[in-house]
């Protein structure tokens, strides 16, 4: 496991988990101690990138664990937990640190909540550049370059500043380089070299959304070296009889971790996902020899290859398939589909994914998650029942008088 | 207060659907709107035999793409519209049912889960028939008639789950037929020069939108194999143009009080206008609907009797309930007499229609759909309507399934109190399932908004 308390790594982890866990807080220390900017942008697609290339400090701002109070009277209460929050965190003044919004996604729930924080905020430039959703289009790509100029010409103007090619493609190899690391934890992972908890993971990458990306390479990389000194050779950890699973679904927010704790607990060992706060954040690097202002146009696209998401359209392109690849690759027994309440996404493509992970055998459970929290021994129940049920699967004697033990050559 | 259980009358506990309300029916809805049910009826009637006449069918969702549709000679199914018809005659269930047992939460948008059922029992019905089975979906199931399509259409404005939702028809069906999908941006509104048809956004939108309406008929003459007929699409836009004019007129007469006509007749317009076959018939129609208004205008003919108050309805229809919510609201004495589901779409700005270049009229009109807005336009557009129909409070339809429709309500709610005084409730129910309509959070919020406007009017004598 990732040891928290390991000499090397103690600092370098809780810095980030405060991070992740604080995002306004670490936000509000690092303009008070820089005096620039902070640019707030909204989940899946806005590129960090060109906010970086500023010099304003780019966050993905993330779902409040704070309970919702005056957001109830802004949006209704069958809106997904992270738009709540979002209302409410701009009418109880959480969004404040920021001196701008930013967003390229077109999810009508996110929307409204964005067009609640305009209105109570209407002292903060709020700026909208719809990336088209149709992603396989002969437009596509250059409308997703139209929108990119356009956003380009409002950071500038929030910031006062030029962005200039040479800056942008700096940003750009810093963000790789991190995204590059982060995935070095998920082979390490995978690989079964070490033990990192799916809440451990949560910290590392939600962190990167929302920290100097330089000072979070600087302490991913020590967490990093620490671990490959002490991780055990391929699959040699101390985990076989636990049953692996991949995580799937839950768009924008990330799940509690203490859900994610308790699903490891009842003898789950997670060493896949494809969460937006996990793989699907990381997977795609911003192609680096090509005109860095189209090359965030080809990373958008690309992305959707790389971790294929409910939220856009593609004829070519399917979650399920990709999702089964994944499993066929990790080696993983089931699959737990988290999907936050209300997510419109996730409810209309869970039916295939369903199709396709019960057309090849694999076990799933769905659980939906609220920002209240969920009934952790109901969650544990389930879970525990899942996880049961697929040992007993792995273990089933084979039926007897199968035709090849009775065939003869 | 007796808690001798007893003594007590049982409960009346039958569904809104099943029972009616006991008071006087004080609504008085136009007739000339029964021709329009009519015309729908044949209009699906006709489609259940597409396959069976060999024509192409598309199916689409959303915008009203059914002019080109038509010019291209093919028969068009409206996802929504089929959704919503289902509703109104209380016959969802089976498609709902097949769309939960495939595996869509009730939460989802009603709409497009009802549709959504619609495609499995269709493609259900397919595979039958290729493996020889005769009957295993009810044929006589209203819910399982629509043809299969050949190819679909996605234009959806303002909502993502209307993009989505297609795109999962598309996979129900084994992605075995082709789908082309037109994308249309919001109108958000935010630059300075931002407004209801103005503003640099607003200039330029639009000429992406045609030009991606010029790669639809592109594919669409790959798929029929035939050239398009660009006369028919001028000549389709000719009449949809003139029943936009007539029902815009006819709604502007009801800018009298009492008024001769309310939200009610014009949902049940919506058919009509929104994908009924461009033709004479649809002008005749719109000119029956403004005829009578103007009759009972010249005849002091109202539309609720002793219309006391004057509403908006702001939200979808809640297409279960159209029949009830007419009475209940005429009971208080209230006259529903615009909304934005019905003012602020379905070609309301015919003025934008060219007819030597309709692409670009039928961009504009995409894009102006009431849910494809942002906060700031939406504000506009409501104290516009609110001042042209002098209206003394607002019903906000918290529909349960519909984020797009729902987005901005609180914030107008509080928009037109604070810019207009404008009282307001909210009550709870959803677009195509009757599950989520709550009646007595209906009446509670009338009859306490109703109050609410008494007391204005009486501070407003002394």
């Amino acid at each position: 496991m990732l040891d928290e308390n390991a000499f090397a790594t103690q600092d370098a982890f809780a810095t980030l988990a405060v991070a992740a866990t604080d995002p306004v807080g670490y936000a509000q220390s690092w303009k008070a101690r820089t005096g620039r900017l902070v640019i707030g942008s909204f989940p899946m697609n806005f590129p960090s990138e060109l906010t970086h290339a500023t010099g304003a400090l780019p966050v993905i701002i993330q779902e409040s664990r704070t309970t919702i109070t005056e957001g109830r009277s802004l949006l209704p209460e069958f809106y997904c937990s992270y738009t709540r929050s979002l209302a409410d965190q701009a009418a109880v003044g959480e969004l404040d640190v920021f001196d701008a919004f930013v967003l390229a996604d077109h999810c009508v729930q996110l929307l409204g909540a964005v067009d609640v924080i305009r209105w109570a905020k209407p002292q903060i430039p709020t700026h909208f550049a719809q990336f088209i959703s149709s992603m396989d289009d002969p437009w596509s790509q250059g409308q997703v370059i139209d929108k990119i100029a356009s956003l380009r010409v409002e950071v500038e103007e929030i910031v006062g500043t030029t962005i200039t090619p040479e800056a942008l493609a700096h940003s750009i190899r810093l963000y790789n380089e991190n995204r590059r690391l982060l995935r070095e934890f998920y082979d390490l992972r995978k690989a079964g070299r070490v033990r990192i908890t799916a809440s451990q993971m949560q910290t590392l990458v939600k962190s990167s959304m929302v920290m100097d990306i330089e000072e979070h390479t600087a302490l991913l990389r020590d967490i990093l070296a620490d671990l490959e000194s002490r991780a055990g050779e391929p699959g040699q950890d101390a985990t076989g009889s636990l049953v692996r699973i991949h995580l799937s679904g839950h768009f924008c927010a990330p799940p509690r971790p203490e859900l994610l704790d308790v699903i490891e607990e009842c003898g789950a060992l997670v060493i896949n996902d494809d969460l937006y706060h996990g793989f699907r954040y990381i997977s795609t690097d911003v192609p680096e020899d090509v005109d860095p202002f189209d090359a965030l146009a080809l990373w958008y696209l690309d992305r959707n290859i790389s971790a294929p998401c409910g939220t856009r359209v593609q004829r070519n392109v399917d979650w399920d398939s990709y999702l089964i690849g994944s499993l066929d690759e990790s080696g993983a027994d089931g699959v737990i589909t988290l999907m936050a309440k209300f997510c419109e996404p996730l409810m209309l493509y869970y039916p295939e994914l369903k199709k396709a992970l019960d057309g090849h055998d694999i076990p799933v459970l769905l659980i939906e998650t609220e920002h209240e929290g969920v009934a952790v021994e109901s969650v544990r129940t389930r879970v525990e029942t899942f996880v049961e049920r697929i040992r007993r699967n792995k273990t089933a004697v084979p039926a007897v008088a199968s035709g090849p033990i009775l065939a003869t050559n | 207060m007796s808690l001798d259980v007893s003594s007590r009358e049982p409960v009346e506990l039958l569904s809104t659907r099943d029972r009616t309300l006991d008071a006087v029916d004080k609504s008085n809805r136009l007739s000339s709107t029964k021709t329009g049910g009519k015309m729908v009826a044949e209009y699906w009637e006709n489609i259940f035999t597409a396959k069976e006449r060999g024509k192409h069918v598309v199916w689409y969702n959303g915008t009203a793409l059914n002019p080109i549709f038509q010019a291209a000679g093919l028969e068009w199914c409206h996802g929504e519209a089929f959704s919503a018809r289902l509703a109104a005659m209380h016959l969802e269930g089976p498609a709902q049912a097949a769309g939960e047992e495939y595996g869509y939460i009730g939460e989802l948008c009603s709409y497009a889960r009802t549709h959504l059922g619609c495609a499995v029992m269709t493609q259900k019905g397919i595979t039958e028939k290729q493996n020889g089975i005769v009957g295993m979906v009810d044929q006589e199931e209203l819910a399982s008639k629509l043809p299969s399509p050949d190819f679909f259409v996605n234009a959806y404005a303002g909502c993502s789950t209307g993009q989505q939702w297609d795109a999962m028809t598309y996979r129900v069906f084994g992605k075995e037929f082709p789908i082309f999908n037109v994308s249309l941006p919001m109108i958000w509104g935010n630059k300075k020069d931002a407004g209801y048809l103005r503003g640099s956004e607003w200039e330029k939108t639009p000429l992406y939108v045609e030009e991606q309406l010029k790669k639809l008929i592109e594919f669409i003459e790959y798929q029929t194999k035939r050239p398009f007929d660009w006369d028919a699409l001028s000549e389709n836009m000719f009449y949809i143009k003139r029943a936009s004019e007539l029902r815009l007129e006819a709604m502007a007469l009801c800018a009298a009080a009492p008024t001769p006509a309310t939200y009610w007749d014009w949902v049940a317009s919506i058919a009509p206008i929104n994908f009924m076959p461009a033709n004479q018939a649809l002008v005749d129609y719109f000119q029956g609907v403004k005829d009578e208004i103007q009759y009972r205008l010249d005849n002091t003919i109202s539309a609720v009797q002793n219309e006391k108050y004057r509403v908006y309805f702001d939200g979808i229809m809640n297409w279960n309930k159209l029949g009830w919510l007419t009475r209940k609201f005429a009971e208080y004495d209230v006259a529903v007499v615009a909304g934005r589901y019905t003012h602020d779409s379905f070609w309301q700005e015919p003025q934008l229609i060219d007819l030597d270049r309709p692409l670009l009229g039928m961009a504009q009109h995409y894009l102006i759909c009431p849910i494809n807005h942002g906060l700031k336009i939406m504000e506009e557009l409501l104290i516009k309507r609110c001042d042209e129909y002098g209206i003394d409070g607002i019903a906000f339809h918290s529909t349960r399934t519909c984020r797009a429709m729902t987005n901005p309500q609180h914030i107008l709610a509080r928009t037109a109190e604070t810019e207009r005084g404008i009282k307001s409730f909210f009550f709870e129910g959803d677009v195509a399932d009757a599950a989520f309509y709550k009646d007595e959070s209906l009446e509670s919020g009338l009859v306490a908004m109703l109050e609410s406007i008494d007391m204005q009017r009486s501070r407003a004598l002394v």
